[in-house]
């Protein structure tokens, strides 16, 4: 069981520093003087010397065999390097195999480049390596591929078809996952309910875009063979042992021998191994084993993947070193390896000079991650009075054609089974779930990638209140947990503590939108022709949640979650922290300093943030995602200082002959309580500990750490959206008169950061509902691959974002909840929710998450349905 | 099927240029320097600028003149430089995010407004939304908020959903706008924000 260290730190320390200085404060960003100046150093300003281009042929067809590939007069052009297909990738790497498979799945292994047959427009079929980008991308004019074209999936009745031919075929058909979860005596209680209301939601597709596209640089030393992969990434260390265990191709028997003769390697990897399988030997006995064995059942070829890849994360010797200093945005899209970073480490390899590739915005409109196309069929037993007493959900989740790497769509549908009952009391509450493939771009995760669990309940409840005659809020209210069922536990699972206010965000946005006086102004716009409408939505969020969400999820997956952070005093006096976070706009360097700087008594510029270097770094494989950098990496940057606090006043209380307990430090100062004119600084600290050979390293005299894995048993971000539309039956377009967020994430660390977080996923939420979508044709033609095509709003788009925040004051310390996914979360459905309620007088049912002036309009019956 | 790693009949001296290809000499004053430059015909301006001036400042988000991050000023306009071609920039003068600030590092007004305001979050778009700012204050120095909106909606931002951004131009309406004032002057405008509220 892990233990609660914020808990224990609170009651231990009697040497806390005085807190807030700068915690709480929209303190102004660490980072800008880098990046406002145009002097940041993102993977595309990256140029090691004699570096070449690369740029990838990709398929122009959705479902196609390669018959041949003519290479010739791509290789004959001036300044084309080199070129490799398929053909060549299987003999120079390993595939992909499922590392994160669950029982009832099929995961496809495959290679960074298609190798018999192609599976989406863009599906990579070449790396063409030249001396510039725009001679790769000529030689790519020039590759000749004779392809027999396929049938195609294009969505979910299809994928269901039994006479389509899977796109896997070691799997029978299109459907790679089916499970099902009960919980609660399902049968029985809608068996007793008074009313069953069913409703089928579907969600559009569409993508993530960062306004950074992907790209590496693999950086070879030619002399001494040193890899540095430079990488726009979310998680620089799980993309490190991705790159290893894909690029080394040496027999496992060669491996063996390998660890044999390096004893050091296999000894370190040893006892880490051992301290990693003890510590989490409870959770990992939750994984259920006959994941693998249904996969290897289905593609003998696993065994031999998955052994491979065991071997070769012990006996490896191409690790790279990964570094990433700027990212320009990700939205989990970065958190996932990319088939063509596997790619582009072994055609360097292969040549032994270092290769950079940046992919241009088409490719990464059609590959670069797409999301939230699920379908999903939610029944509602209630009673007369509004009590919800369970819910049925059957949901179909369209994968795409190749899987993400390592999570994909069977954890996904996972998490919203967990979270869709929401801060409701369910009775009951049962899931079915299935996963396929179609012949289109990547799933990934997207900006909280269960977030369709909200859209599709907080709509329902909207339908059922209709259905019933209650006040949407009423109903919220009347099934939701509120103070006094709490210390609770969803139905699924998971604890919720105390500070679980999703209620109280509720109450506090009915008495913002005064409903009385809206109502009034409602009645009175139809009267002149105008619809308004309002729409609420409620959630929680794990933020990242208690000790057992994941057992919800999928048992045994919490194994990786817990997080070093390393704070460390150099021999110069200076202080760094050491995170395996991986900033990409959430301003890490700054948030990180604040809580650094109130722990040690230092300034703020006296802290530097390290990330994004694996050799420089703590070991951690999730990076910066999930909502984690202010509760868990946060967390651990507080404690962590905190015991470099104490070692460097145990230092200070030797040198000044004082006792720890009368120590302070004030602005870097350390001295006795009262007497701040005799007093040490952290330089005279370190100079002290190097003197005595007690330095920790060549660099750094004192070197400390904390694993850190929440604040306790609680861990809910929570959120009320409240959206005012104006719909214009002329157009079809609709304005968002007033946009209100209730959220209460525990204590802010730095407001300014929190509304940014909020407000961007409330952006990309009237996004996903107005104007983003990935489109592809009937033929699985991919038909949105320029700006022009996919619509990210614009300045005229998003209106002002009102927040409120609750701020609970939290039991525990350090109890900063995670704010980057929620403004995405609790968007669609509020605005959705406020334009069925516009156009409620017109018998308008909205179902489709999607609503441009078009489908406005045939809602409406303003125009014909197509 | 070629083989790749047979490299010897298809590697080139990276100096020779492809065929068809011609290079022309162009002249630009760029951040205050003036330089002659042996350019390619077909290089777009923001290739120019990144690869043979090293000025990375400058970003790119789609090459297709949708984003906006590539912007900078050409002879006081705002243009984007993806769209252009080096060639065109022959005798003219580029203003990049680069030859903003002083050499000492002290920000331009424009940056230290969104400095001030939180404006940017991963700041891939930063460049191109201070330079559109800095073009609409040259020839509006005092635009209302609707003006502000419309200016910059062709710049795409994918973190912030705008608010923090036409904060910033706001405050730097303030700083180096019609109403100039001394930096100092200007508190933290995120908490005296009318859009936030602390229950
Ligand atoms: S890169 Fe030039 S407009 Fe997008
Ligand atoms: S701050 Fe990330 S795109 Fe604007």
């Amino acid at each position: 069981m892990r233990k609660s260290l914020a808990k224990q730190a609170l009651n231990a320390d009697t040497n806390a520093p005085a807190m807030g200085r700068f915690v709480g404060q929209s303190v102004k960003r660490v980072e800008d003087q880098r990046l406002l100046t145009g002097n940041g150093t993102y993977v595309a300003d990256v140029n090691p010397e004699e570096v070449v281009h690369a740029s990838f042929f990709r398929s122009p067809y959705a479902h196609a065999e390669i018959l041949s590939i003519d290479l010739a007069a791509g290789l004959a052009l001036d300044g084309v390097i080199a070129i490799y297909t398929g053909k060549d990738i299987e003999r120079l790497t390993n595939p992909f195999a499922p590392l994160a498979s669950l029982a009832n799945q099929y995961t496809p292994v495959f290679y960074g480049l298609a190798t018999d047959r192609v599976r989406h427009v863009g599906d990579p079929i070449a790396i063409i390596i030249a001396t510039s980008r725009c001679i790769a991308e000529d030689a790519a004019e020039l590759i000749d591929v004779d392809y027999k074209p396929l049938a195609t999936v294009t969505n979910h009745r299809e994928a269901n078809d039994p006479t389509i031919p899977a796109i896997w075929p070691k799997n029978d058909s299109n459907v790679l996952y089916e499970d099902e979860k009960i919980y609660g005596e399902i049968e029985r209680v809608f068996a007793r309910a008074d009313h069953v209301f069913t409703e089928t939601f579907s969600c559009h597709r569409v993508s993530n875009q960062p306004m950074e596209t992907r790209g590496a640089v693999a950086e070879i030393d030619p002399d001494s063979g040193e890899i540095t992969y430079h990488a726009a990434t979310q998680s620089p260390h799980l993309l490190r042992w991705i790159l290893a265990i894909s690029t080394e191709r040496e027999s496992v028997v060669e491996s063996l021998k390998y660890l044999a003769t390096n004893r050091d390697r296999l000894k370190k990897f040893g006892a880490g191994a051992k301290a990693f399988l003890t510590e989490k030997k409870d959770d990992l006995a939750k994984n259920d084993s006959t994941a693998s064995t249904n996969q290897i059942k289905k593609d003998p070829s696993t065994l031999a993947h998955l052994g491979r890849t065991f071997f070769n994360t012990l006996g490896s010797r191409r690790y790279p070193r990964v570094v990433a200093k700027d990212v320009g945005g990700a939205f989990g899209s970065k958190g996932a390896v990319n088939r063509e970073d596997v790619v582009l480490l072994a055609a360097a390899l292969d040549l032994n000079r270092s290769v950079k590739w940046i992919e241009d915005r088409s490719e990464n409109l059609a590959d670069g991650g797409q999301a939230r196309e699920e379908d999903m069929t939610i029944s509602v037993a209630a009673k007369d009075d509004g009590t919800i007493l369970g819910f049925r959900v059957e949901l179909v989740m369209d994968q795409g054609a190749y899987p993400a790497v390592p999570f994909n769509c069977g954890l996904f549908s996972n998490m919203i089974k967990a979270m869709l009952p929401g801060p409701y009391r369910l009775e009951a509450f049962e899931m079915k779930m299935k996963v396929v493939a179609s012949n289109k771009g990547r799933y990934l995760q997207y900006r909280g990638p269960w977030a369709n669990e909200t859209w599709v309940r907080e709509r329902m409840l909207d339908i059922v209140a209709r259905e019933l005659a209650i006040s949407p809020t009423e109903l919220r209210q009347k099934n939701m947990f509120g103070p006094e069922h709490l210390p609770g536990k969803m139905v699924t699972g998971p604890d919720l503590d105390e500070d679980m206010t999703a209620a109280a965000t509720l109450a506090k946005a009915i008495e913002v939108a005064d409903l009385p006086a809206f109502e009034v102004a409602q009645a009175e716009a139809l009267t002149i022709g105008r619809h308004l409408g309002i729409g609420f939505a409620t959630y929680h969020e794990a933020a990242p949640g208690p000790d057992n969400f994941w057992e919800s999820v999928n048992p045994g997956s919490d194994a990786f979650l817990p997080e070093r952070v390393d704070a460390v005093l150099g021999r110069d006096g200076s202080v760094s922290i050491k995170t395996q976070q991986l900033p990409h706009g959430q301003s890490h360097e700054t948030t990180y300093s604040q809580l650094a700087a109130d722990e040690l008594g230092i300034a703020i510029k006296d802290v530097t943030l390290v990330y994004g270097d694996t050799d420089n770094t703590p070991f951690g494989l999730l990076g910066t995602g999930g909502s984690r950098g202010g509760p868990v990496g946060g967390g651990g940057v507080t404690f962590s200082s905190r015991q470099l606090r104490r070692l460097i006043l145990d230092e200070a209380a030797d040198l000044m002959e004082a006792s720890v307990d009368d120590l302070d430090i004030i602005d870097g100062k350390i001295h006795v309580r009262g007497v701040p004119a005799l007093s040490k600084t952290f330089a005279d600290v370190a100079r002290a500990v190097t003197s005595r050979g007690q330095a920790a390293s060549t660099a750094n005299a004192i070197e400390t750490h904390v694993v850190y894995s929440n604040a306790g048993n609680g861990g809910w971000a929570c959120s009320t959206h409240v959206c005012w539309v104006d719909v214009d039956l002329e157009t079809g377009f609709v304005t968002i008169p007033r946009y209100v967020v209730v959220e209460d994430c525990g204590q802010m660390i730095n407001p300014a950061i929190v509304e940014g977080q909020i407000r961007g996923g409330v952006a990309q939420g009237i996004g996903a509902v107005f104007y983003e979508k990935t489109v592809y044709d009937e033929s699985a033609n991919f038909q949105s691959s320029t700006f022009m095509d996919y619509l990210i709003p614009t300045a005229m788009e998003i209106p002002e974002i009102e927040i409120f925040h609750l701020e609970t004051p939290a039991s525990v310390e350090a109890d900063f909840r995670g704010v980057g996914e929620g403004g995405m979360i609790g968007s669609p459905p509020a605005i959705n929710n406020a334009v069925e309620n516009a156009l409620a007088h017109l018998g308008v049912r909205i179902t489709e998450q999607h609503l441009p002036p078009t489908r406005i309009l045939e809602l409406a019956g303003v125009i014909e349905a197509e | 099927m070629s083989n790749p790693t047979d490299r010897s009949a298809s590697q080139t001296p990276a100096a020779q240029a492809p065929a068809g290809q011609t290079t022309r000499r162009i002249t630009v004053t760029v951040n205050d320097t003036t330089a002659n430059h042996d350019i390619a015909v077909r290089q777009s301006l923001s290739d120019f600028i990144r690869e043979d001036l090293g000025l990375t400042g400058t970003h790119l988000g789609c090459e297709h003149g949708v984003c906006g991050a590539c912007t900078i000023l050409l002879d006081g306009q705002a243009v984007r430089s993806c769209l252009m071609l080096a060639v065109h920039a022959d005798e003219t003068t580029i203003t990049t995010i680069e030859g903003l600030a002083e050499p000492d590092g002290t920000l331009h007004p424009i940056q230290q407004a969104f400095h001030e305001s939180h404006g940017f979050q991963c700041a891939f778009c930063a460049p191109g939304f201070v330079m559109t700012t800095m073009a609409l204050l040259n020839s509006n120095p005092n635009p209302t908020k609707e003006q502000i909106r419309e200016e910059l909606s062709g710049n795409l931002c994918r973190c912030t959903g705008y608010h923090t951004i036409l904060k910033g131009v706001e405050t730097a309406v303030q700083l180096y706008g019609s109403g100039r004032r001394d930096a100092s002057e200007t508190t933290d405008t995120n908490r005296q924000d009318g859009g936030t509220a602390n229950a």
